[in-house]
């Protein structure tokens, strides 16, 4: 079965160590092939070629989590400027508080 | 402004499905038949997550149930991961990082060249979209049968929908917000069965009494609370139970006649609660 990308904020990244995560975030920095997004903090990302991040831009990331807290990109996909990060956050509230709709353990 | 209007058209829909699933014995006010209102638990749209879909219990062949109430129509967010273009449809694998599921748009072949078929043409990968559709089962294996697909646009609609999902989730198993289960929502039925011998209740039964008069609400309230056979209280019993004027119970009465909320009986002084 495919595996589910739970919602985080920078908060949750050290629960997640190894897992492939979702994670939306607004680009406030690019070097090359990192960058740092803000998801309720700062979150380094290490880019694929294909991603393609605008600065100030929302982004949403699938990655796995690396050991140091960063995320590896899989796939980013662009959200525009017009993101309510207030109810992003909403969403990664959710996500974890009621997890029987969004996310299963690790092995399930 | 949307949340009251699920309230309204999930509380319906959920009593009327407890009432099925309550199997015998008489259920308080269950005036309507509750197979009747079952058909209503089945068409209701209902916004879900994939995880929730592919973990909804299968009751019969392509019936299913999730949070104990029976789905067909849903609608889902998701981003597309695949699109696999076949004779007779295109199969699209969403993603709404709660897991996978394979949608089916069917292809009618009588529309190839109109705007439609370009419409969905335009969906590719990594492409967030909305799907409409039913649930569906072949070989055990679930997928959604499109009905629309349309392109989201502003991405605040993922968020929106996976709130919106949360929110019937939590409807459907911890009942409305507030712990005010069936007060203001449909529970006419409930209210009235508790009422009897439940005094100290501010209000209850229909939620129209809440926009009337003080005095009316107090006479309402005393037709609800107070024992009585099937044709009411006389308004002379209610005027000695709350101790007021006779006169004032009968303007009282007159405005939840006018309301609706009451209707006469064996006369035009003789009251009852209209339960609808």
């Amino acid at each position: 079965m495919d595996e589910a990308t739970p919602r985080v904020t920078s908060q949750y990244l050290e629960q997640f160590q190894n897992r492939t995560i979702r994670i939306l975030g607004r680009v406030t920095q690019l070097r090359g092939d990192q960058a740092t997004i803000d998801a309720d903090g700062q979150v380094t990302v290490i880019l694929n070629r294909d991603s393609h991040l605008t600065l100030n831009h929302a982004v949403e990331i699938v990655g796995k989590v690396q050991s140091d807290l960063s995320v590896r990109v899989l796939n980013a996909t662009d959200f525009g400027t017009n993101i309510d990060f207030t109810a992003a956050s909403a969403v990664v509230d959710a996500t974890h508080r009621y997890r029987e709709i969004f996310y299963g353990a690790p092995d399930a | 402004m949307s949340y009251n209007n699920y309230d309204n058209q999930y509380s319906t829909t959920s009593y009327g499905a407890q009432g099925g699933a309550g199997g015998g014995g008489f259920m308080g006010g269950s005036q309507t038949s509750p197979s009747g209102e079952k058909n209503y638990t089945k068409d209701s749209l209902r916004p879900v997550t994939i995880k929730q879909l592919m973990e909804a219990e299968q009751i019969s062949d392509q019936d299913f149930k999730s949070d104990g109430a029976e789905i067909t129509q849903v609608t889902i967010v998701g981003q597309i991961r695949n699109v696999a273009q076949q004779t007779t449809n295109v199969t699209y694998k969403l993603d709404d990082g709660t897991g996978s599921i394979e949608v089916k748009q069917w292809t009618d072949s009588e529309a190839v060249n109109n705007e439609d078929s370009n419409e969905s043409s335009k969906l590719a990968e990594n492409m967030y979209v909305r799907v409409w559709g039913k649930l569906k089962s072949f070989n055990t294996k679930r997928h959604l049968g499109a009905t629309c697909i349309r392109p989201i646009t502003d991405y605040n609609e993922v968020s929106y929908h996976l709130l919106e999902a949360a929110v019937v989730h939590l409807y459907f198993t911890r009942g409305p917000p507030g712990g005010a289960k069936g007060a203001q929502n449909g529970g006419y039925g409930a209210q009235q069965t508790e009422g009897h011998g439940n005094e100290g209740m501010t209000n209850g039964g229909n939620p129209e009494v809440g926009r009337a008069s003080p005095a009316a609400k107090q006479v309402y309230q005393a037709i609800l609370t107070s024992p009585q056979t099937n044709e009411g209280l006389h308004f002379s019993d209610i005027a000695t139970r709350l101790g007021w004027q006779t006169a004032d119970v009968l303007q009282a009465g007159n405005e939840l006649l006018d309301m609706g909320v009451i209707y006469t009986t064996t006369d035009d002084h003789t009251w009852a609660i209209l339960n609808m």
